[in-house]
């Protein structure tokens, strides 16, 4: 794969790589007809994040090359940790660099990445790589039955109040009202707490559509980065959820990119499925709904069940694997148009399987034969060919 | 100034007066080499030289010619000593560091001789400290033998494009590799690190070479930890001047302005990392 961006590309692909170091600390690079995928997923498998940059993108892009003959376009991770410095100094990548170039070499393993900057400088890094097979998480988000589009600047204005340090937030829906509150875990320092609640008309979104009333909560810190990115390039942000423990969906998208962050959220626990996967214990030390400060907050017309729902957790979306492969495995069963949880063909899975092959085995729900013909993923990618599953292992 | 005030008998009793108007041009100097304690003084009626050295493989200079300060009286012919640079540095910048615009500490050093101590007189807005610092026998700093004639390639770069890539040098890299050509890719600057390694290359006709004068292709190779403290000077400049000679030591010399537009030098002398193997040199992909 071979790719030159300009200029201002160059610190496009940067702000990406700094919103998906944020997720987790390895970066796949993908190199598709379709384009080149950027993808980064959290230790925890909480966490997924897909930059799409399609060929328009760059001035020239061109995978493979005729002399590996027979040898399909490499995949590889590489570690955050040395992909990150060389995008580091935005500013001074706008001020300086007038190309860069991407290619991934089969000969010497490596990745190498150039910069042709002002007065005739050449930063060349040649990066190691693991080669790898394509990170992907299949999300239906056509199929969310709560939609929201708003500018990214309203967006951000809604987590600017909360603190850099808040770890989760709320986002609950009703047909009147959406707001936005912090989330903190047990219940018995909730008086050392600030609480922040913000609340919006639905009206002040592009676009607002709510099929199920939902309080989700999800990981702030996870999300920042994308929201960042979509300020910077003025870019609506399309956001895709469904009812507590169902992933929610953070997109943008323009004519020659596309970003997705897809983030578990906590199970509802009225609904609590799977039991735990057997090599990865979690936390399950049940919190009192007594625990809930419903003194310090303003009474509202949130109905109660939500609250046991809120603070009888399983794990919070940082953590604990116990709830990400559900709500993931459960995007499985939601391609199947099943709106009932089928909780117990996960249970099994979720406990013999790690979470890693979880993820894998999401990767290998590619579209096959069975989906609709208007079934279209906004974002991720897929491989068709069916046959590709069996011989694919799990990522190491 | 209470410093002018002082009695001409004083000053008899010194072999070196040196005065500045403003210590900083004195102090900024001397934090682009403090990366060791101790620095070894030495005074010729050309004015002052304070030398840094670390492990016999590095020294850095620092060259503050007479004309740069507002009084230079020197009784002798060579004056020096050994300070422990921090408590000096510290004592320069006892009306702390940051100073309103237009207000700059004054600096009277004196040294009587041999076994006496160096005493600052400093004063900030009528405010005048009295530091006096203890002095030891000044060590015979290493003669690197570096010789203009023995000057294989000499580059000489604008600091700002260097100063980039010094700071975004990889850490993880043990050496920093510096390659000097006639052919390309005329300067290279190296690294070889964890994620593996880059390369900054400079060409002969980018307009940040001020200077290129390679005869022949050289490849050395420096220990990181020898060279990092040169950002200091590197950041203080407008130019720098890269020379290796014949037998791969290094010379940067850096050109710095002062607060007063005046010009001062840092220079730093390096060893070449002696474990270099020869098959590891990389070629131009």
């Amino acid at each position: 794969m071979n790719c030159v961006l300009e200029g201002r590309g160059v610190k496009a692909f940067g702000k990406a790589v700094h919103a998906l170091s944020r997720i987790g600390d390895e970066l796949w690079l993908d190199p598709m007809v379709r384009g080149l995928a950027l993808r980064s997923v959290n230790s925890a498998h909480s966490a997924y994040a897909c930059f799409l940059f399609s060929p328009l993108f760059f001035q020239h892009y061109s995978l493979g090359s005729v002399s590996e003959q027979g040898r399909k376009t490499i995949n590889c991770k590489l570690i955050m940790k040395s992909v990150l410095p060389l995008f580091r100094c935005l500013t001074s990548i706008e001020r300086n660099v007038e190309r860069c170039r991407i290619s991934i070499g089969t000969p010497d393993d490596r990745v190498v990445i150039q910069f042709f900057c002002r007065h005739g400088i050449t930063k060349t890094h040649n990066l190691c790589f693991q080669e790898s097979e394509a990170l992907q998480a299949v999300f239906d988000s056509h199929l969310c039955p709560n939609v929201l589009k708003a500018p990214a600047r309203l967006l951000g204005d809604m987590v600017m109040h909360f603190p850099v340090s808040q770890e989760e937030i709320t986002l609950s829906m009703t047909p009147l009202r959406v707001s936005l509150r912090n989330h903190y875990e047990g219940g018995d320092d909730h008086m050392k707490n600030m609480y922040t609640e913000m609340s919006l008309h639905p009206d002040e979104f592009d676009y607002f559509q709510i099929g199920v009333e939902s309080d989700i909560t999800f990981c702030l810190k996870e999300l920042r980065g994308l929201l960042s990115f979509a300020e910077s390039h003025c870019l609506p942000v399309s956001v895709h959820s469904g009812a507590a423990g169902k992933p929610v969906c953070f997109s943008v998208e323009d004519l020659v990119l596309e970003a997705t962050v897809v983030l578990a959220t906590l199970m509802d626990s009225e609904n609590r499925g799977p039991s735990q996967p057997t090599e990865m214990p979690a936390p399950t030390t049940p919190r009192c709904a007594g625990g809930l400060p419903v003194g310090s907050r303003e009474a509202d017309s949130r109905k109660p069940q939500d609250t046991p729902a809120m603070m009888e957790l399983i794990a919070s979306s940082q953590g604990s694997p116990i709830t990400n492969p559900s709500a993931l495995m459960l995007l499985l069963h939601q391609t199947d148009d099943s709106n009932k949880l089928v909780a117990d063909e996960a249970c099994v899975s979720a406990t013999t399987t790690p979470a890693s092959s979880m993820i894998c085995s999401l990767l290998f729900r590619a579209l096959s034969s069975e989906q609709d013909d208007n079934n279209r993923l906004p974002v991720l990618a897929c491989y068709s060919e069916e046959e590709e599953e069996e011989t694919r292992s799990p990522t190491p | 100034m209470p410093l002018s005030t002082q009695s001409q008998a004083d000053d008899e009793q010194y072999v070196l007066v040196a005065s500045l108007d403003n210590a900083r041009n004195l102090s900024n100097l001397l934090k682009a080499i403090t990366f060791k304690d101790h620095a070894i003084f030495s005074a010729t009626p050309n004015g002052l030289k304070v030398t840094v050295e670390d492990s016999k493989c590095l020294q850095a200079n620092a060259f503050i010619q007479a004309e740069i300060f507002q009084e230079f009286t020197i009784r002798e012919d060579s004056v020096g000593f050994q300070v422990n640079l921090t408590v000096l540095l510290d004592c320069l910048n006892i009306f702390g560091g940051s100073a309103a615009p237009g207000v700059s500490t004054a600096l009277r050093m004196c040294y009587r001789g041999y076994g006496y101590p160096l005493t600052l007189f400093l004063e900030e807005g009528g405010v005048v400290t009295v530091c006096k610092i203890n002095t030891q026998e000044p060590e015979e700093p290493v003669d690197f033998d570096f010789c203009s004639t023995n000057v294989t390639n000499k580059v000489i770069l604008q600091s700002e494009s260097l100063k980039e890539a010094f700071s975004e040098l990889d850490m993880t890299s043990e050496v920093l590799q510096i390659t000097m050509s006639p052919s390309p890719p005329y300067f290279r600057l190296s690294t070889f690190g964890n994620s593996g390694n880059a390369h900054y290359d400079y060409p002969k006709d980018s307009d940040m070479m001020e200077l290129f004068r390679c005869d022949k292709t050289q490849t050395n190779r420096y220990k990181m930890s020898l060279l990092k403290p040169s950002t200091k000077a590197l950041a203080l400049s407008c130019k720098v001047s890269v020379r290796t000679d014949s037998r791969g030591f290094l010379s940067l010399q850096y050109l710095i302005r002062n607060d007063d537009g005046q010009i001062c030098f840092v220079e730093y002398f390096c060893c070449p990392d002696e474990e270099v193997e020869e098959e590891w040199l990389q070629s131009v992909e």
